[in-house]
C-alpha cells in the first residue's frame, strides 16, 4: 500500500490524471473554435497574455490545439489499446492454456508478425487503408496485438504450471471454468501493467503517424500533426515544436510511471 | 568435545540488535542475543524461520547490511588470537573485507545457486585465496586442487575447468566448503547447509564438516532449524525465537532436561526416528499445551477385504527430444513398474531422496500426468481406462494436497470460493447446505471462521496447508495423497498439520498416500511403507518392517544417513564417500526387466535384481 | 549442430510467413496499380491491357507465386515510384541505415551498460533515483522530438551538424558519419533509456543471488563483486533485450529518417508507402522484417556461445 503513495506514483497519476481531465474536460472551457479558427494577424505568436502557449502557422492558439490533441490522443490510445486486448487476450490464453499444437501454430504466426517492427505495421496497414482517424485507430490495434498476445501467453504458461491449477484439475474444474475462474485472474495483474504500457506507445505511435502524414489528418488536432506543422518555421517559431513535444512526453512520462508502479505492486514473483 | 583448558572464547555475541527497513517502519530481526563460541566447538543455533538465528550469523560477517539490515546496537567480540580482540559490529567495510573468507568462513543453504554459472569451478576457488594468500595463479592452482582432496571431491584435477552447472548439489555444496576452508579460517559460520540436500548427501556433507574440524581445530556456528542435526552436531546449543534468545546449554543438557517451555514444546515437535517402535499404529505428536489428539486405528483390511487403492505395475516415462526433428531420443523412466496396495483407513508411504519417482507415481495415479502402462484400480474402478469424462468423476474419491502451500492455492480468489470449488463442480451441494458444509469443514480442520472471507496471502504457511486439507476433505474422497505436504512447514507446525491429518484418518476413514523425503515424519505417520529409488520400490511392508529390519542395501543406507535426534546416540561418520547418481535416462525402446520381489516376511518385499 | 540446422529451418519457415504477410497487406490496397502506372485517364482497354500483362487479374496464388519466384531468383521487380529496379535500390539504403543502426547501438551501450550497473550498485540512494529519472525521461520523449530538439540545438542553434541528407560511407566515411551523427544520437537515447533500466533490473536481480553472498562472505571487495562477478551474468540477458530491441529500432528508424531527410532504408520505405508503389512496398517491408528476424537469430546463437550452461549443456 505504501507503494501508492511514493513520489513515483503520485507524479505519474497526477500527470495521468491531468492529461485525462484536459482531454474530458477541455471541450466545456475552451469552445473548440478557439483550436480551428485562423486569426491570419497573429500567426507564429511567442506565447503571450493573449495567447498563453503562442500561435501556430495559421494563427490558432497553441494552447486550445494542444488541449484538444489531448482529446485525439487519448481517445485514439485507449480504442487501438482496447482493441488489441480483444484481439490478443483470447489468442494468448488459448495458446498458453491449451499448449501443443494449437500453441506451436499460433506461436509461428505471431512471431512471423513480431518480426514487422510494430510503427512499420500500424504505417503499412494505415497506408493501404487510407489514412484516417478510424484506420489510425485499427492500424494501431492491429499492430499492437501480436506483443500483446504474447505476453497474455507467456502468463498463461506461468500460470497454468501452478500447482493450484493442477489441484483445481483434480478437482474435477473443467477447461472453460479453469480459464475464468484461475488463469484470468491471475493474468489480470500483468496485463494491466502490459495495457498500461501499450497506452503510452500507443500515443507515441499515433503522433508518429500523424507525423508522417499517416495518421489523422488535418485540420484535426493531433499533437503529431503540430509538430509535423511546425518542421518549417522551427528556427522562426520554435515553440510551435516544443509544446506539442511537451504535451507528449508529459503524457508518456505519466503512463511509463504509472505502469512501473503498477509494476511493483502487481508483480505476483514479489507477492 | 572439548578437552582444552578454559580460555577466552573466540566469539563473543554481546546484545546484538538487528533492526531492518519494513514498509511501515523498523522491523527488528534479533532483539537482545548474547552467547559465545569458544575454540574448535561447534555451537548450533536453532529456531524456526523469523527467529533470527541467520541474520545473527550473518552479522558477524557484517553482511546484514548488504540485506538491508542494520546492526543498531550490542558487540560481536573476535579473538582469533593471544590478547587480540577486535569488535566486528566497529569494523570498517574495509577491514572486513580483509576478514572474511579468511580468518571467517561461510557457507550458505542453497549449493544450486551458491556458485557463479559463468565462472569455472578453479577461478572461483582461487580469487580468495590469491586476494588474502597473494599466491601466484600456478600456486593458487595447486591449493585449489589440494582443498578439493580434502573436501574428498573426485577427480579434482579436472574440476578446475568445469562449471558448476556440471556438477551435482552435494558436489557443489563441497566446493562451497572447500572454497570457505581456503585460508583455514578459525570460525566457519555455516546457515543451514544441508536443508536443500538429500538425506544421504546431508550426511556426507556433515560428516565433512565434522571432520574438517576436527582436521583443523576449527570452531563451527551452525544455524538449522533441524533438532536431529543438533543432537548430531553439536557441543552446545542456543536456541532461538522471535529474534531473542530463549535458552543455550550444553547439548545433552538441552535434549535431556529442556528448561524453556518453546525448548520443550520444539522437541515434543520434532518426530524422531525410532520412537515408533513397538507401536501398532500411526500416533500424533504430544505437543504440551495442546489437547490430546485422536489416533489411526492400526490398519486392518479384513473390514472390507478389497484395497482402496490398487497399482500394479505402474510404468510413467517422459520422452526427452532432441536432434534435427526434435524426435524422442531417450525416455526418463521416472516410474517403473511400481506396484502395491492401499487398505481402508490405512496410510501407504512413498519415501525417498529427490528424482527417486515417488511425486510422479502420485500425479500418475490421479492421471494428473498420464502413465506409459500399467493398472491404477481406485475402489473397483480401473482409473487409466477411463475416458476424459469419467476420469473427473473418478477423481471425486483422490484428492491431492501439495508440498507448496502458497502456491496451491489461487491468490486471487477467496479461500471459501477454493474450499468450495470440488463441491460446485461435482454439484453435490448447493446454497446454504454448501455454506453449511463449508463453515464444517474450516472448523474441522482448525481455522476460524471468518478466515473463510479471507485471501491466501493474509494466512500464513501452516493455516494455507489446512485450507488445502479442507479442499481436499470437501467432495469426502476415499484416499487423499499428500505430496510432502509438511515438507515446507516450520517444525511446530508440521506437527500440528500431522496430527490433523491422523486425526481426520481416525474419523473419516481415510486412506493416505503420504509421500515424503523424511524419514521421522513418515515413521509417525504410517502403517505401511514403500522405499523408491530411480522409480523402483525396492522395499515395501509395514512400518516397523521397514523401520526395525530393512532388508535392502538402499534402504538401509537411507535409514543409515538420517541423523537421529538424541545427543547420545552420535552416528555421523566422517569417512562416508561420494557416490555418484545414476542417471533414470534411458534410450528409446529399452527393456528393463520385471522387478521381482523377495517375500521375507509376510506382507514385507525386498527387490532382488536391479 | 542439430540446433543450427533446426534453427535454420525455423528461419526458413518464419521467412515464407513473413513473406504472406507481406504479400497479404499489400493486396488489400484497394488502388489500381495499372491506373497509378498510366494515369486515371487513360483509355480502359488500355489499362486492361496492362493489367493482363502484369498478371493482376490471375488468382491471388499466382500472383503470389510468380512475386515469390521473383524474389527468390533476385529478380525484385521495379519500383513505381522511381523506376528503377529495386534489389540495388534497396541494398544502397541498407547499407545507409546499417550505418545508423550500428551507431546507435554502440552509442546506447556504451553508456546504458555502466549506467545500469552503476544505478544498481547504489540501489535505492542518489545514483539509482537520479538515473532511473533520467532514463524515465529519455524512454518517455518521442524520437522525433528528440530529433527536432537536436536539430534545434546543433543545427539551427549552432550549426556544427548537418541537419538532413546523406553521403556514402565508401566515399567520404568521416562525412557519411556526420550525417547520420544526429539521426543516430535521436535514436540512442531512447534506446539508451530503455537499455539502462534493463541493466538495472538484470543487475538487481543478479546481486540478490547466492553466489553474490558467497563472494562477498569470500572477502572480495565490492567493487569487484559488482562489476567482475555480476557483470558477466548482466551481459547475456540484457544483450538479449538489446537485440529484440533492433525490432523496435526498424520502426523508428522510418520516422528519424524522414526527419532528417536521411536517404536510406527507413526512408524508402516511407516513400514506398506514401506513394502507393506497391512493388516498392512489398520489398521494403519484406527485407525489413527478414532482418529483424536475422538479428534475432544472431542475438539468439550469440547467447547460446557465451553462456557456458547452453553451450556446454
Amino acid at each position: 500500500m505504501r507503494k501508492f503513495l511514493s513520489a513515483k506514483a503520485l507524479i505519474g497519476l497526477a500527470l495521468v490524471l491531468t492529461v485525462v481531465a484536459v482531454a474530458i474536460l477541455s471541450p466545456l472551457f475552451i469552445a473548440p473554435e478557439r483550436a480551428t479558427q485562423m486569426v491570419m494577424s497573429a500567426r507564429l505568436q511567442p506565447p503571450s497574455l493573449a495567447y498563453p502557449l503562442g500561435t501556430d502557422q495559421l494563427g490558432r492558439d497553441l494552447l486550445a490545439r494542444v488541449m484538444l490533441g489531448a482529446q485525439t490522443s487519448l481517445m485514439i490510445a485507449v480504442l487501438a489499446v482496447g482493441m488489441s486486448i480483444v484481439l490478443g487476450l483470447p489468442l494468448g490464453i488459448i495458446s498458453g492454456y491449451f499448449g501443443g499444437r494449437i500453441d506451436n501454430v499460433l506461436m509461428r504466426i505471431i512471431d512471423a508478425l513480431l518480426s514487422f517492427p510494430a510503427l512499420l505495421l500500424a504505417l503499412t496497414i494505415s497506408a493501404v487503408l487510407g489514412p484516417n482517424l478510424q484506420n489510425t485507430i485499427i492500424a494501431i490495434g492491429i499492430a499492437f496485438t501480436p506483443f500483446l498476445a504474447r505476453i497474455v501467453r507467456g502468463e498463461a504458461l506461468r500460470v497454468v504450471q501452478m500447482p493450484y491449477v493442477e489441484a483445481a484439475r483434480a478437482a474435477g474444474t473443467r477447461d472453460g471454468q479453469m480459464i475464468l475462474r484461475h488463469i484470468l485472474p491471475n493474468i489480470m495483474p500483468a496485463l494491466i501493467v502490459q495495457a498500461t504500457i501499450s497506452l503510452a506507445f500507443a500515443v507515441l505511435a499515433e503522433a508518429a503517424l500523424s507525423f508522417l502524414g499517416l495518421g489523422t489528418q488535418p485540420p484535426m488536432a493531433s499533437w503529431g500533426l503540430m509538430i509535423q506543422a511546425s518542421r518549417q518555421f522551427l528556427d522562426l517559431a520554435p515553440w510551435t515544436a516544443l509544446v506539442p513535444g511537451a504535451a507528449l512526453a508529459i503524457t508518456i512520462l505519466g503512463l511509463n510511471l504509472l505502469g512501473d508502479v503498477l509494476r511493483d505492486v502487481l508483480d505476483p514473483r514479489v507477492r | 568435545m572439548l578437552d582444552q583448558t578454559p580460555q577466552q572464547p573466540l566469539v563473543s555475541i554481546e546484545n546484538l540488535r538487528v533492526e531492518f527497513d519494513g514498509e511501515s517502519g523498523p522491523i527488528t530481526g534479533v532483539k537482545d542475543v548474547s552467547f559465545t563460541v569458544n575454540p574448535g566447538e561447534t555451537v548450533c543455533v536453532v529456531g524456526e524461520s523469523g527467529s533470527g538465528k541467520s541474520v545473527t550469523s550473518l552479522s558477524l560477517l557484517r553482511l546484514v547490511e548488504f540485506g538491508g539490515g542494520r546492526i543498531v546496537s550490542g558487540r560481536l567480540w573476535f579473538r582469533p588470537g593471544e590478547g587480540e580482540a577486535i569488535d566486528l559490529a566497529q569494523m570498517p567495510a574495509e577491514k572486513m573485507i580483509d576478514l572474511r573468507g579468511d580468518r571467517i568462513g561461510m557457507i550458505f543453504q542453497e549449493p544450486m545457486t551458491a556458485l557463479n554459472p559463468v565462472f569455472t569451478i578453479g577461478r572461483q576457488l582461487t580469487d580468495g585465496l590469491r586476494r588474502h594468500r597473494g599466491l601466484s595463479a600456478a600456486e593458487a592452482d595447486a591449493r585449489a586442487i589440494e582443498l578439493l582432496r580434502e573436501v574428498r571431491l573426485p577427480e579434482p584435477e579436472g574440476r578446475l575447468r568445469q562449471y558448476p552447472h556440471e556438477l551435482s548439489g552435494g558436489m557443489r555444496q563441497r566446493v562451497v566448503i572447500a572454497m570457505a576452508m581456503a585460508c583455514r579460517p578459525q570460525l566457519l559460520i555455516a546457515d543451514e547447509p544441508t536443508t536443500a540436500l538429500d538425506v544421504t548427501i546431508q550426511a556426507e556433507i556433515l560428516g565433512l564438516i565434522k571432520r574438517l574440524k576436527r582436521e583443523f581445530g576449527m570452531a563451527v556456528l551452525f544455524i538449522t532449524h533441524d533438532m536431529a542435526v543438533v543432537a548430531q552436531l553439536a557441543d552446545r546449543v542456543v536456541v532461538m525465537r522471535h529474534g531473542e534468545k530463549v535458552e543455550e546449554g550444553p547439548v545433552e543438557r538441552i535434549f535431556a532436561d529442556p528448561q524453556a517451555d518453546y525448548t520443550k514444546a520444539l522437541l515434543a515437535s520434532v518426530p524422531k526416528l525410532g520412537e515408533m517402535r513397538g507401536k501398532p499404529a500411526p500416533e500424533p505428536l504430544r505437543i504440551p499445551g495442546a489437547p490430546e489428539p485422536a489416533a489411526p486405528k492400526p490398519a486392518s483390511r479384513s473390514e472390507t477385504g478389497r484395497a482402496v487403492l490398487s497399482v500394479k505395475g505402474l510404468t510413467t516415462r517422459f520422452p526427452v527430444k532432441g536432434g534435427l526433428m526434435r524426435r524422442v531420443v531417450a525416455n526418463v523412466h521416472a516410474v517403473e513398474n511400481v506396484s502395491f496396495e492401499l487398505g481402508h483407513g490405512e496410510t501407504l508411504a512413498l519415501v525417498g531422496e529427490s528424482g527417486c519417482g515417488k511425486s510422479t507415481t502420485a500425479r500418475s495415479i490421479l492421471r494428473l500426468v498420464e502413465p506409459t502402462s500399467g493398472d491404477v484400480v481406485m475402489d473397483g474402478q480401473d482409473i487409466l481406462g477411463l475416458d476424459a469424462g469419467g476420469l473427473r468423476r473418478a477423481r471425486r474419491n483422490m484428492q491431492m494436497v501439495f508440498q507448496d502451500p502458497f502456491a496451491s492455492l489461487n491468490p486471487f480468489m477467496r479461500l471459501r470460493k477454493q474450499v468450495a470449488e470440488p463441491i460446485l463442480n461435482f454439484d453435490l451441494a448447493r446454497g446454504a447446505e454448501l455454506e453449511d458444509r463449508i463453515a464444517f469443514l474450516f472448523d474441522r480442520v482448525g481455522l476460524p471462521r471468518d478466515f473463510m472471507r479471507r485471501f491466501p496471502h493474509e494466512l500464513s504457511g501452516g493455516q494455507r496447508q489446512r485450507v488445502a486439507i479442507a479442499r481436499a476433505l470437501s467432495v469426502n474422497p476415499k484416499l487423499i495423497i499428500a505430496d510432502e505436504a509438511v515438507s515446507a512447514l516450520d517444525v511446530s507446525v508440521q506437527a500440528q498439520v500431522l496430527n490433523l491429518l491422523m486425526e481426520l484418518q481416525a474419523e473419516f476413514g481415510l486412506s493416505y498416500l503420504f509421500i515424503s523425503h523424511d524419514m521421522a515424519v513418515v515413521e509417525r505417520v504410517s502403517h505401511r511403507v514403500g522405499v523408491m529409488y530411480l522409480g523402483r520400490i525396492v522395499e515395501i511392508g509395514s512400518r516397523a518392517d521397514i523401520f526395525e529390519d530393512p532388508r535392502h542395501s538402499y534402504t538401509r543406507a537411507l535409514l543409515a544417513g538420517v541423523p537421529i535426534a538424541d545427543p547420545t546416540k552420535r552416528m555421523l561418520k566422517e569417512s562416508i564417500e561420494f557416490k555418484p547418481l545414476p542417471s533414470p535416462v534411458f534410450p528409446v525402446g529399452e527393456v528393463r526387466p520385471a522387478p521381482v520381489y523377495d517375500e521375507v516376511a509376510p506382507g514385507h518385499f525386498v527387490l532382488e535384481n536391479e | 549442430m542439430a540446433y543450427l540446422v533446426s534453427r535454420l529451418m525455423s528461419v526458413a519457415l518464419t521467412l515464407f510467413l513473413i513473406s504472406i504477410v507481406t504479400f497479404g497487406i499489400t493486396n488489400i490496397l484497394p488502388g489500381d496499380v495499372a491506373m497509378m502506372i498510366m494515369g486515371t485517364q487513360s483509355n480502359p482497354e488500355a489499362l486492361e491491357g496492362l493489367r493482363q500483362s502484369l498478371g493482376l487479374n490471375d488468382p491471388l496464388l499466382v500472383q503470389y507465386g510468380r512475386w515469390i519466384g521473383g524474389m527468390l531468383s533476385g529478380n525484385w521487380g521495379a519500383s513505381l515510384l522511381f523506376n528503377e529496379p529495386i534489389a540495388p535500390l534497396i541494398a544502397q539504403k541498407v547499407l545507409a541505415s546499417g550505418l545508423i543502426v550500428v551507431m546507435t547501438m554502440i552509442m546506447a551501450l556504451a553508456f546504458a551498460i555502466p549506467l545500469g550497473v552503476w544505478a544498481a550498485r547504489h540501489r535505492d540512494r542518489w545514483q539509482d533515483t537520479t538515473s532511473s529519472t533520467v532514463a524515465l525521461l529519455g524512454l518517455s520523449m518521442p524520437d522525433f522530438f528528440i530529433g527536432i530538439m537536436l536539430i534545434l540545438l546543433f543545427a539551427a542553434g549552432l550549426g556544427w551538424l548537418p541537419s538532413s541528407g546523406f553521403v556514402d560511407p565508401s566515399e567520404d566515411f568521416l562525412g557519411a558519419v556526420r550525417h547520420a551523427f544526429m539521426p543516430s544520437l535521436a535514436l540512442a537515447l531512447g534506446l539508451m533509456a530503455h537499455l539502462t533500466r534493463m541493466t538495472r533490473s538484470a543487475m538487481m536481480g543478479i546481486l540478490n543471488q547466492e553466489f553474490i553472498r558467497v563472494a562477498r562472505a569470500k572477502g572480495l571487495p565490492e567493487r569487484t563483486v559488482v562489476w567482475g562477478y555480476a557483470l558477466p551474468n548482466a551481459i547475456g540477458p540484457v544483450m538479449t533485450v538489446a537485440g529484440l530491441q533492433i525490432g523496435y529500432l526498424f520502426g523508428s528508424i522510418i520516422v528519424i529518417e524522414s526527419l532528417f531527410s536521411y536517404t536510406g532504408m527507413g526512408w524508402l520505405t516511407y516513400q514506398a508507402l506514401l506513394n502507393r508503389d506497391i512493388p516498392l512496398i512489398q520489398s521494403t517491408i519484406f527485407v525489413i522484417a527478414a532482418v529483424v528476424m536475422l538479428v534475432n537469430l544472431a542475438v539468439d546463437l550469440l547467447y547460446r556461445v557465451i553462456d557456458p550452461r547452453i553451450r556446454l549443456g
